[in-house]
């Protein structure tokens, strides 16, 4: 069984989640796709249930929460790996990035890592049901 | 999952990252070999219109339809794109596709079924269809190739329709290097190798052009499509005012009477047709909400006129309109910007640039006239500017555009010398030196511009405008004696500048690509392939120039 501290922490973090994603993509992009925007519906959606339950100590709690995690450090690691070969891309095209270019690759990386990579991975560790398969 | 097999997991996926990132880096860069061509796309244009076009397979070679096309149309000039470099682009969608090319440097290569057509850099510089793929309004970025008008023109070519191309054609990226057969390859200005008399042609150039565009009311061209010598709807009184300045700077520096009757049409335009009443003051506007801005640049154009003689009646006008600056300035030294003139009561709002033009409006207008009111409120002015106005967490780290402060900083030095204003533009400048670009920093000839990442073409009109700060900061630093090292930080940070303006002007530029190559010589464009003129563009570098002869140069 969770305890109730972590319950809290993952709880709020995951609501955290979902309203920087939510603000991420629907008011910080300047435009509407809807793979992106259906991607983070899903994730929003997923991250408010489980924070919600996390919180509210749920029964189900648990267990949404590690398939939100699973769905976040998927889409986490997609879009990571997307950017990292965008870059590669504009850099095969237009040579050097310039320290601008580079600035502002590192930054969305590092704005991307701890929510959807890190918080995640940290969580799934935390969340691996040891109980369960000890009986 | 266990922590072991999530480890592997994460080791995989970083792996695979990182083999793609090397495959498809190696996949889009270009082997470029300028030696040794791998074809020459060879173009005879007249007035911005192609007349013929081969495909041969050395620069020296020669064909039939460019002979033919040359002798029938006298004037016409034979253009050599070789083409050092291909490799692929990747069409699966518009935005994609059309981040797929260096501005100005890459076109396309298109084939369809057993024909190849090429698309080149004149093509697009012609129809101005770089830096118009994408546009993201909120941080004003446009960028890649205009996909629409690259396909019109192809399908125009193949003659087959533009879905037709999109779904049957393979597209590839070639880079290409320019040559005009028989002519001799320009001297290109460097920051080593800036000289006086470069300056001194640059101002002229730039000088003529404006003054070719005041028509008989004293109105300037403001805005000009340079391939078509379109004058574009639009006009703002800042900046026919600020056009007027550097005009008015220019007759002095050249002693061109030409330039003198251009100044003064401009400057009677502003005087006898935009100057309105605000309340109990002058202003200049035709709407009913009028700014600070318009007054303070037309009292700045005023003065010069006044102070070199060119006119001297213009200093009457002065007063009224330095009363009207006054006027709109608060207890804490920050202007409202604009007046309402049907409620005739001041509107607190803060713009752009407005505080630091009114600052050295009223500077300039004391040293003419001797008001001490005047120089009160400038110097009340700029110690808000730098002090107040740019106080906040981080405001070492982001910077306001403050090319008007420093001027006005430097104008203010021997009367009201302000040691935070002159760090405050230091260290604005030590700013821009870490923004800007150095050689092989980004795709684009610039070095001494500034840009954000290399999609986006450098912007020149920035690089004007910092430098008739840096060059003002320059002035000051060195009488308040500040260390040589950090004054030759700054004059080299300058010199850069100088020259990426110089060498971006067109003067005369391709040309061939314009339908009238004599309107638009000596103008300066947006960048390098945006070529729509607008007549700030001059007047920022313009007078960047000019203040870098009276630094080399103090007394004449």
């Amino acid at each position: 069984m969770l305890s109730r501290r972590a319950a809290l922490v993952f709880g709020i973090a995951n609501l955290l989640t979902a309203a920087l994603v939510a603000f991420g993509v629907f008011v910080a992009l300047p435009a509407r796709w809807w793979p992106v925007d259906g991607a983070a519906v899903a994730l929003v959606a997923l991250e408010l249930g489980s924070g919600a339950g996390l919180l509210l100590r749920a029964p189900w709690a648990t267990r949404v929460a590690r398939a939100a995690c699973a769905v976040a450090l998927a889409l986490g690691l997609f879009t990571v790996s997307v950017l990292a070969v965008t870059a590669s891309w504009l850099g095969g095209v237009y040579g050097p990035v310039g320290m601008g270019g580079a600035v502002i690759l590192v930054l969305v990386a590092a704005l991307v890592l701890p929510y959807v990579i890190v918080l995640p991975l940290v969580q799934l560790i935390w969340l691996r049901p040891r109980a369960e398969a000890k009986g | 999952m266990s922590q072991t097999r999530l480890a592997r997991w994460l080791l995989a996926w970083a792996i695979a990252t990182a083999v793609a990132c090397a495959v498809v880096h190696h996949a889009f860069v270009l082997d470029v070999d300028e030696a040794h061509p791998r074809v020459v796309v060879a173009s005879v244009w007249r007035d911005g219109a192609l007349l013929a076009r081969a495909v041969l397979a050395r620069a020296a070679d020669r064909d039939p339809r460019l002979d033919a096309a040359l002798s029938a149309s006298p004037g016409a000039v034979r253009v050599d794109e070789s083409i050092v470099g291909e490799g692929p682009a990747l069409a699966f969608a518009e935005p994609v596709l059309a981040l797929s090319f260096v501005p100005g440097r890459d076109g396309m290569k298109v084939t369809l079924g057993d024909r190849t057509e090429y698309l080149t850099p004149d093509d697009l510089l012609a129809r101005q269809g770089y830096d118009k793929g994408i546009s993201v309004p909120s941080v004003q970025l446009q960028a890649g190739v205009d996909v629409p008008l690259a396909l019109a023109l192809l399908a125009e070519r193949f003659g087959t329709s533009a879905r037709d191309l999109v779904e049957r054609a393979r597209f590839r990226r070639i880079r290409v290097v320019r040559s005009v057969p028989g002519t001799p390859s320009p001297r290109v200005v460097t920051a080593d190798d800036l000289r006086d008399d470069d300056v001194r042609e640059a101002i002229a150039g730039m000088a003529r052009y404006l003054a070719r565009g005041v028509d008989e009311q004293g109105r300037f061209r403001y805005l000009v499509n340079a391939p078509t010598n379109q004058t574009l709807p639009g006009y703002d009184w800042p900046r026919h005012a600020g056009a007027t300045l550097f005009l008015a700077q220019a007759t002095a520096l050249l002693g061109d009477a030409d330039l003198g009757f251009a100044t003064l049409r401009s400057a009677s335009w502003l005087r006898d047709h935009a100057l309105v009443r605000c309340g109990t003051h002058s202003c200049i506007g035709d709407d009913a909400l009028v700014d600070v801005g318009s007054a303070a640049l037309a009292t700045l154009a005023f003065v010069e006129i006044a102070r070199t003689r060119l006119d001297p009646g213009y200093a009457l006008a002065v007063p009224e309109l330095t009363e009207f600056l006054r006027s709109q300035q608060r207890p804490d030294g920050e202007f409202m910007h604009e007046y309402d003139r049907a409620t005739g009561h001041p509107v607190d709002v803060q713009l752009l640039y407005y505080s630091g033009e009114a600052v050295l409006a009223l500077s300039r207008a004391h040293a003419l006239l001797g008001d001490a009111r005047d120089l009160d409120a400038a110097t009340r002015g700029l110690a808000h500017l730098v002090g107040p106005a740019w106080s906040f967490f981080g405001s070492r780290y982001y910077w306001g555009e403050e090319h008007w402060t420093c001027q006005a900083m430097d104008d203010l030095w021997d009367r009201a010398p302000s040691q935070p204003a002159l760090d405050f533009c230091l260290g604005w400048q030590a700013y821009g030196r870490r923004l800007m670009y150095g050689p092989g920093d980004s795709p684009f000839d610039a070095d001494g511009a500034y840009g954000f990442g290399p999609v986006v073409t450098p912007r020149l009109t920035p690089v004007g405008s910092r430098s008739e700060a840096g060059i003002a900061t320059l002035e000051a630093a060195m009488r308040a004696g500040r260390p040589a090292a950090e004054l030759a930080l700054l004059d080299a940070q300058m010199r850069r500048s100088l020259a990426v303006l110089i060498r971006h002007q067109l003067h005369p530029g391709p040309s061939y690509l314009f339908v009238d190559p004599l309107a638009v010589d000596g103008a300066m464009p947006g960048s390098a392939v945006d070529w729509q003129l607008r007549i700030d563009y001059e007047q920022h570098s313009g007078c960047a120039l000019v203040r870098w002869l009276a630094l080399r140069h103090p007394h004449g």
